[in-house]
């Protein structure tokens, strides 16, 4: 049986003694930073706080130092986001510090896609996100985002504040087959049925499918819209755009 | 290097998702009672205004990332609600999307 001391990262070390208070996850992950290579505890680590530049770097570094993508992906990344997951469930970190280490994630992915294309393996599809013009709200889409890579899409994210000619310009660019929008207030939610209208008009409607999301939306406001579909949280998205992708 | 198949990918895929699904169920669940825009030192990482943000002196800045505001809000009421929208404010978006087609088809026919 391994012990902390096998681990030779001392951030992940730190990480398990402080934060990990239920015994079977402390020793399924003693156990598995204990076999990992010191690189791959370096990624984890990185990730666990956030540090995007790093985990991008020490990824790159491991693909040259021919470590296989997916024990990267195993002991490195996914291993950390588990960390992650269990301080966020215990509220020692908040959405904005998992949406962080998300985004280290994607720079250690990012890394590895190439191969996966390579290797013939298949993507959920390319997803289209952003929130509408006018609206700087932001969370909601980030987690739709987080979860819609984490099940495979690849997802052009247009920020906050998007109008209606870059989305159609992101669409076209990326022959993305799905879109999604995001509107947190009242006063900004008929730019999506603006640019339901504007997508009409530049005779792409057929082309994509449409997803609207975000608290004051309805599936009733979406049919209105004349949306494709609609999402009450990041869970309902992810689904509603594998069932889209697949339809 | 060992050639990764779809179900191996899919195996790892199905891993990020479960960890992924229990975290965005709890940030439904801790925004009952926590901002989602606030982070672990409290600071403010909304792009929005917020009467809950306290500016700080300008030596005493940036905070994390860039962050500029810390927010001020003792987290005692659903945040939720917050989100929550009156009904009187949908109609009004409901009848201005309407009005959108109609402007729109209307273009269309006279094009």
């Amino acid at each position: 049986m391994a012990d902390l001391s096998d681990i030779q990262n001392e951030t992940i070390q730190f990480e398990i003694e402080e934060y990990l208070e239920r015994a079977e996850e402390i020793e399924r992950n003693v156990e598995l930073f204990a076999q990992a290579r010191p690189l791959m505890q370096d990624i984890a680590a990185a990730l666990i706080e956030g540090e995007h530049e790093t985990v991008d770097q020490l990824s790159k570094q491991a693909l040259d130092e021919n470590i296989e993508a997916l024990e990267i992906m195993d002991d490195g990344l996914i291993a950390g986001m588990g960390i992650v997951g269990i301080k966020f469930r215990e509220n020692f970190i908040f959405v904005p510090e998992v949406l962080s280490c998300a985004r280290a994630m994607k720079a250690g992915m990012a890394h590895i896609e190439p191969i996966l294309s390579e290797a013939g393996v298949e993507k959920a599809g390319t997803v289209v996100m952003g929130t509408v013009k006018g609206d700087l709200h932001d969370i909601g889409k980030n987690l739709c985002i987080m979860m819609l890579r984490g099940s495979g899409f690849d997802v052009i994210d247009l920020g906050v504040d998007t109008s209606e000619d870059d989305f159609i310009e992101a669409v076209e660019e990326n022959s993305a087959p799905l879109m999604g929008m995001s509107a947190l207030l009242t006063t900004t939610m008929p730019n999506m049925g603006k640019t339901i209208e504007a997508f009409i008009d530049a005779d792409l409607r057929d082309d994509v499918q449409i997803m609207v999301g975000g608290a004051p939306v309805t599936q009733e406001f979406a049919d209105d819209m004349g949306a494709d579909g609609y999402g009450k949280d990041a869970l309902a998205c992810v689904s509603l755009a594998k069932e889209l992708v697949n339809a | 290097m060992k050639k990764i198949t779809q179900e191996d990918y899919q195996k790892r895929l199905d891993r990020i998702t479960e960890v992924f699904s229990g975290m965005v169920e709890h940030a439904d669940e801790q925004s009952q009672f926590r901002c989602p825009y606030r982070n672990r030192h409290d600071e403010c990482t909304a792009k929005i205004r917020c009467r809950n943000q306290v500016a700080l002196a300008k030596k005493e800045l940036p905070l994390t990332n860039g962050v500029r505001f810390m927010c001020n809000h003792d987290g005692s009421f659903d945040y939720r609600d917050a989100w929550d929208s009156d009904p009187r404010s949908v109609e009004k978006a409901r009848k201005k999307v309407d009005q959108i087609k109609k402007k729109a088809d209307a273009r269309r026919k006279n094009d």
